[in-house]
């Protein structure tokens, strides 16, 4: 059964404005192949957003140097963080009696960032107009939507892994906690593989230039 | 001598330039003058290239003035008619020169209670306007004040203070006077800042100290380590001054040798620091260095009228130019053996727009003159001072049709069009120098232009817009009513 496309745009803005039974039919009564196909629209969507934002957003918010500027990095910084953040969680919380699949923990965690899409797009456009002492209201929001977010995340977590607030939050933080280590072992194993590829590049120079 | 080699050296230079890229840009633009020699840098911290803004011309040896080489000479005096004084330290004596660099007189001895006295390897020399000399005379331990006959008219020494410590030794090494003939003497071994003394000679107070700048690594090795093994580490100083000027409005800039921090301060009356520093960075010299290398040490500063001033890195021997902002406007010198390079830099000073740089060990004085580019741009910034927008307004255009890369001066240009009420370019210029401020300003009084101009129709689509909304409603409740009743 494949719902209408109505319904399934309807239904994140419905999420976000009642996270407790949106988060409830995520994960009991909806079909996980279209979840994760919004989910997947969200994360396009706030790459956009973002790309969008260093392009258009007006001067007074957004000073930025373009030769720094890559689209297919403004991509990696949506994606990356996000898959850090649901393995690290689902790594913690199948050792903590969570009840939530991967898939699910990576469609709550998508769902939650909808603020982040919704309030910042009309802002790049809005920016333009505004000036120096009105840029209040661009951070007021942006904060907003982060806190926003933030909450959509909590209540995510909680109904997905059927936890209690305080477990949530505390396992929250030891999610962090993850997150910093398994950026650690991923430097130390990317710096470990180019130590072997220069080994090895520099033995075959060498036989090159000897032979 | 040189003069004439460096130009043919780099007419020759430009032309093998130009040889090496007419293949490639097929059409090469011989440039033979405002050759990118300087640079700047941009809003982002990076280097970039800048026409010269002054030349070396001439050197003035002891020899070329007729007085022998100078030994050791350590300061530079020019007064407001353009006299010069060069203070020949090693042979204890002061050379006059006057602003055409010909030899007016030598002091190099003065009556001191019936008898002749002399200097003893002086540091520091100030003149007032009214011609009034003060000479730091280190070796002496005191600082000597000649009228404009060159009569003694005091001598400053061994202060008396319960502010000093009883084992003082006074060593003063640069000295400037204010308009109230106050003294502030800046002396060897002193880090509660300036000695500042009345007009009477009598020691008053220390002003503007510089803070203690503690290296954390160092901090915690002190913290580690035992009561006796911390009286062997050397203590935590703040960092002595190196060098202080004065302006017409009595304000002192100071240069200190502080590694980080603010090395550049304009200390007001109370030594609280004033200095203005909105440019993109704040005035410290070279901001991209290599770290062997280190930042740069400030050893001299002149500042002259507009409030721009000069400083003197000893590191790498260039000569920093800001504007009263703080913007960076150019950079020349540097360490070497051609004309314009130098040695061992110790002291630099104006004369109208010349620049002199004193290098100490080979006893020379190199003369800089403005190129077309350094006189538009400082005409640009002292106009903008004044207030005379429209010349700066003039000035800056022709800035930056020489030097694209200048991003302040973009900002001077917005500044004059958004007083001639040209709002929309003004915002484009203030984009260019990433001045958010003045973007600002432009933006609101463009958006009010906009929004009156546009304010009828947009009214009238408003009103259309409420008008149609309410008559369709009408319509459907209409229409639907009608629905309702041939249901039942």
């Amino acid at each position: 059964m494949s719902p209408s496309s109505k319904e399934l745009i309807k239904y994140p803005f419905y999420l976000i404005v009642h996270p407790f039974n949106g988060y409830w039919e995520l994960k009991y009564e909806r079909s996980n192949k279209w979840n994760v196909i919004i989910s997947f629209v969200i994360l396009f969507l706030l790459a956009l957003t973002n790309i969008l934002h260093s392009q258009y957003a007006g001067f007074l918010v957004n000073i930025y140097n373009p030769k720094e500027m890559n689209s297919l990095m403004e991509f990696l910084y949506v994606i990356v963080p996000v898959l850090f953040w649901c393995i690290a969680n689902w790594s913690l919380t199948t050792l903590m009696d969570g009840e939530g699949k991967f898939v699910e923990i990576f469609n709550s965690t998508c769902f939650a960032l909808i603020p982040l899409v919704v309030i910042n797009f009309p802002w790049i456009w809005l920016s333009n107009v505004v000036a120096l002492e009105e840029t209040t209201f661009y951070y007021f929001s942006r904060s907003f939507a982060v806190i926003w977010f933030v909450f959509l995340l909590f209540v995510g977590n909680m109904t997905v892994h059927q936890y209690t607030p305080l477990k949530t939050i505390f396992t929250m933080l030891l999610t962090l906690l993850a997150i910093g280590f398994m950026a650690f072992l991923c430097l130390l194993f990317f710096s470990l593989v180019q130590q072997i590829i220069s080994f090895i590049s520099v033995i075959y120079q060498e036989m090159v230039m000897r032979g | 001598m040189t003069s004439n080699r460096k130009r043919k050296l780099v007419i020759m230079l430009v032309l093998s330039v130009a040889l090496l890229l007419s293949p490639i840009t097929g059409t090469a633009t011989v440039q033979a003058e405002g050759a990118s020699n300087s640079y700047n840098y941009s809003f982002w911290g990076n280097t970039v290239v800048s026409p010269d803004a002054y030349d070396a011309t001439k050197l003035l040896t002891g020899h070329n003035l007729g007085v022998g080489s100078l030994k050791d000479p350590s300061d530079l005096h020019v007064t407001a008619d353009g006299h010069i004084y060069v203070l020949d330290s090693g042979n204890n004596r002061i050379i006059v020169l006057d602003d055409k660099f010909k030899l007016l007189h030598i002091i190099d001895s003065f009556e001191h209670a019936g008898q002749q006295d002399t200097f003893a390897s002086p540091q520091g020399i100030f003149v007032t306007e009214h011609n009034q000399l003060y000479i730091a005379d280190t070796g002496n331990k005191r600082v000597v004040h000649l009228d404009e006959q060159r009569q003694l008219v005091q001598i400053v020494d061994s202060p008396q203070s319960e502010l000093l410590q009883a084992n003082f030794e006074f060593k003063p090494v640069r000295v400037v006077v204010d308009k109230a003939n106050r003294i502030y003497v800046m002396a060897t071994g002193v880090f509660d800042g300036f000695m500042e003394f009345n007009a009477n000679g009598e020691f008053t107070t220390f002003i503007g100290a510089n803070r203690v700048n503690v290296d954390p690594l160092e901090y915690l090795w002190k913290t580690l380590s035992t009561r006796e093994q911390r009286s062997q580490m050397v203590q935590f100083t703040p960092t002595e001054f190196t060098n202080l000027d004065i302006n017409d409005e009595g304000f002192i800039y100071a240069t200190n040798g502080d590694q980080w921090g603010d090395n550049i301060k304009k200390l007001n009356a109370q030594g609280t620091d004033i200095l203005r520093r909105e440019g993109y960075f704040n005035p410290t010299g070279d901001i991209r260095y290599r770290v062997t290398d280190g930042p740069s040490r400030m050893i001299d500063i002149d500042v002259t009228d507009s409030e721009i001033y000069s400083v003197l890195d000893s590191k790498r021997g260039r000569i920093f130019t800001y504007n009263g902002d703080g913007h960076l406007m150019y950079v020349f010198g540097g360490l070497g053996n051609q004309l314009g390079k130098f040695t061992t830099p110790v002291a630099i000073e104006r004369v109208g727009d010349q620049m002199l740089v004193l290098d100490k060990a080979l006893g020379e004085i190199t003369v800089f003159e403005t190129t077309p580019y350094g006189r538009t741009l400082n005409e640009a910034v002292r106009s903008y001072y004044r207030g005379d927008e429209e010349a700066a307004f003039q000035r800056y255009l022709e800035t930056i049709n020489m030097n694209a890369n200048l991003e302040f001066a973009y900002s001077g240009i917005g500044k004059a069009l958004l007083r001639q009420g040209n709002y929309g370019e003004a915002m484009k210029y203030f984009k260019e120098s990433y001045d958010n401020k003045g973007y600002s300003k432009a933006f609101l009084l463009h958006r009010k232009e906009i929004l009156r101009s546009y304010f009828p129709t947009i009214m009238t689509i408003l009103v259309t817009l409420l008008l149609a909304i309410f008559v369709w409603r009408k319509v459907r409740k209409w229409k639907g009513g009608k629905k309702i009743v041939t249901i039942e």
